[in-house]
């Protein structure tokens, strides 16, 4: 327990010091605040500053979890995870670690633009509203950081996950209902957007800030934070358990993965060669 | 003495490769043991599978009586490992790297600052605890790293090529520490070099060939059997040279501007060059060399500055 929190640590100290990715990770939130009040602002729905405020701070916190977790290749890459491999300390209190510190920062930014969104008209009725955000960003922060974990053991150099991790960041932020409507989406992609984890993250985590979970189905639906699919209907708890089982499933999957890898081969160089 | 690192039959290959071959040996604690080779000769996965990075194919590995398949736990908490490239993480100051060492190792967190304050002054960097590892030489960064292997006090200290990239004055240093270790702390020093002068202060020599040892003893023993020590002789009498060296029964190679002779009889080859005293231009003794142990038995130069 004390290497993980020792590592987490680590991570975000590693975060603070980086100051161009400090100063653009605050950036970031207002200009996407700034570019999507524009789209929602026409928008059919009740309160849409709030709606596109929660869908914001979900992304937000499932992109930063994912890319922090990540982190683990370029410590790979530098050397420093072979440090931690040849001492005593377990690889599952260092992916533990690793899970940690990116839930923990994928909180902040998500709380970071539920603050701005304060200023620009977010409002909840009761302070627990914002306990219960906080916890589900947490819980979305575990869940895609052992998605991101799981990318970044399974690729062998830093380059190839850049490319790997936009190439699948993108698609499921703009598939998932956070930025655009999904009612926007043609038909087939709003059957891709059924498959990915982070639509029903944006569901639960819109549910909880709007304070809806006492609304009626039909209303949800209307709204996007329940979907009909094929007659079955997916509520927010059900959005939640679905979350659950994802995330338990790449936690677990990455965890293995990370204590199988071998580090010796990962290197930042794409052609560099195993040497005996 | 117990040894302290048993290497029994042990077999590393990789597919169908065999990179290590049933090579065995025995290091005996507290002391300094270099393992040669020429790049891909297996000295990396040798040491790699000793600190439980790899994993072997074949045979029995202890250390300190631990076995490092079953046992990785027990063995990573008896030794300390300076890698070939550097494992600092660069963003952390020199003291947070320690510290996390530390918490690897679990050192009680009372005795944390004392070890820091101690293994800083040792390789003599205690003014550059709260630096950036990213604003320290490479021969800063070494020392770090040589510290911080010794700060959860370990019984073997594993260097690969521990001197590779410094420059002669920072490596004089290392080596100081490594000696001052080895006799103060009793630290058992395992390292691989491809300096062969550097070599010359270990106690025990191991050369290793193709995934094979084709030696393994002190270096003086290895001097003794594989090179010769030899006099270069330039003469003004070249022919009366030959005439004695034929009388005494020294072996020699006649060279364009000199006599290369076999110097292993020094009181006979005194007495040659007594009877030359007058006409001798040029004398040179020349003892064999850890290079000359290697290029007898390997055949081949040791490249500097590559990996191996």
């Amino acid at each position: 327990m004390k290497t993980v929190l020792a590592l987490c640590m680590r991570n975000l100290k590693e975060f603070v010091r980086n100051r161009t990715r400090l100063i653009f990770s605050i950036i970031f939130p207002f200009f996407f605040i700034y570019v999507f009040s524009a789209i929602f602002r026409n928008d059919y729905i009740e309160n849409p500053i709030s709606h596109m405020l929660a869908g914001i701070a979900i992304a937000t916190v499932f992109d930063f979890s994912l890319r922090i977790s990540s982190t683990t290749i370029d410590d790979m890459a530098s050397g420093f995870m072979k440090e931690v491999l040849v001492s005593p300390v377990s690889r599952l209190s260092v992916a533990g670690g690793q899970f940690l510190s990116s839930a923990v920062i994928g909180t902040m930014q998500g709380l970071l633009i539920i603050i701005i969104g304060f200023f620009i008209g977010f409002r909840i009725t009761t302070p627990l509203t914002i306990i219960y955000m906080i916890l589900a960003m947490i819980f979305v922060g575990f869940v895609f950081a052992g998605f991101g974990l799981f990318l970044a053991t399974n690729t062998k150099s830093t380059q190839t996950f850049q490319v790997i991790s936009v190439a699948i960041t993108m698609p499921m932020t703009f598939l998932s209902g956070a930025y655009i409507p999904l009612e926007h989406l043609p038909p087939t992609l709003t059957y891709i957007s059924y498959i990915n984890p982070l639509t029903y993250a944006v569901a639960l985590f819109r549910t909880i800030s709007l304070e809806r979970l006492a609304t009626p189905q039909s209303q949800l639906i209307a709204e996007e934070l329940a979907f009909e699919i094929g007659g079955f209907v997916v509520t927010p708890w059900i959005s939640a358990l679905f979350l659950l089982g994802f995330g338990a499933l790449f936690l677990l999957l990455s965890t293995i993965s990370f204590a199988r890898t071998d580090f010796s081969k990962v290197s930042r160089g794409a052609g560099e060669q195993i040497d005996w | 003495m117990n040894p302290i690192i048993e290497v029994k039959n042990f077999t590393k290959r990789y597919g169908k490769f065999t990179a290590v071959d049933n090579i065995s040996f025995d290091v005996a604690e507290g002391s300094i043991f270099a393992f040669l080779g020429p790049n891909g000769a297996g000295k990396s996965t040798t040491i790699n599978t000793l600190c439980t990075i790899f994993e072997k194919t074949e045979g029995i590995l202890r250390i300190d009586g631990k076995d490092v398949s079953t046992q990785k736990s027990e063995v990573r908490r008896a030794i300390g490992v300076v890698f070939q490239d550097s494992t600092l993480d660069k963003k952390m100051t020199v003291e947070e790297n320690l510290k996390m060492h530390c918490v690897f190792y679990s050192v009680p967190k009372s005795e944390v600052n004392e070890r820091i304050s101690f293994v800083l002054e040792l390789v003599e960097l205690s003014e550059w605890r709260k630096k950036r590892v990213s604003a320290l030489s490479g021969g800063m960064k070494r020392r770090v790293e040589i510290a911080r292997g010794l700060i959860h006090y370990p019984k073997v200290l594993f260097l690969d090529e521990p001197t590779t990239g410094l420059d002669p004055q920072t490596r004089a240093h290392i080596w100081e520490y490594i000696v001052k270790l080895q006799k103060e702390k009793n630290i058992t020093m395992f390292l691989t070099t491809h300096y062969m002068d550097e070599a010359e202060i270990c106690n025990q020599v191991a050369i290793m060939d193709g995934g094979k040892i084709v030696a393994n003893d002190t270096p003086f023993a290895l001097k003794k059997q594989y090179t010769k020590d030899r006099a270069y002789i330039t003469t003004e009498r070249p022919e009366e040279l030959e005439r004695l060296l034929h009388t005494y029964n020294l072996d020699y190679i006649k060279k364009p501007k000199y006599y290369r002779v076999d110097a292993c009889n020094i009181p006979t080859l005194l007495q040659v060059l007594g009877e030359q005293k007058d006409v001798i231009t040029d004398l040179e003794l020349k003892k064999g060399t850890l290079n000359d142990v290697f290029l007898e038995i390997t055949g081949k130069e040791i490249r500097e500055g590559t990996k191996s």
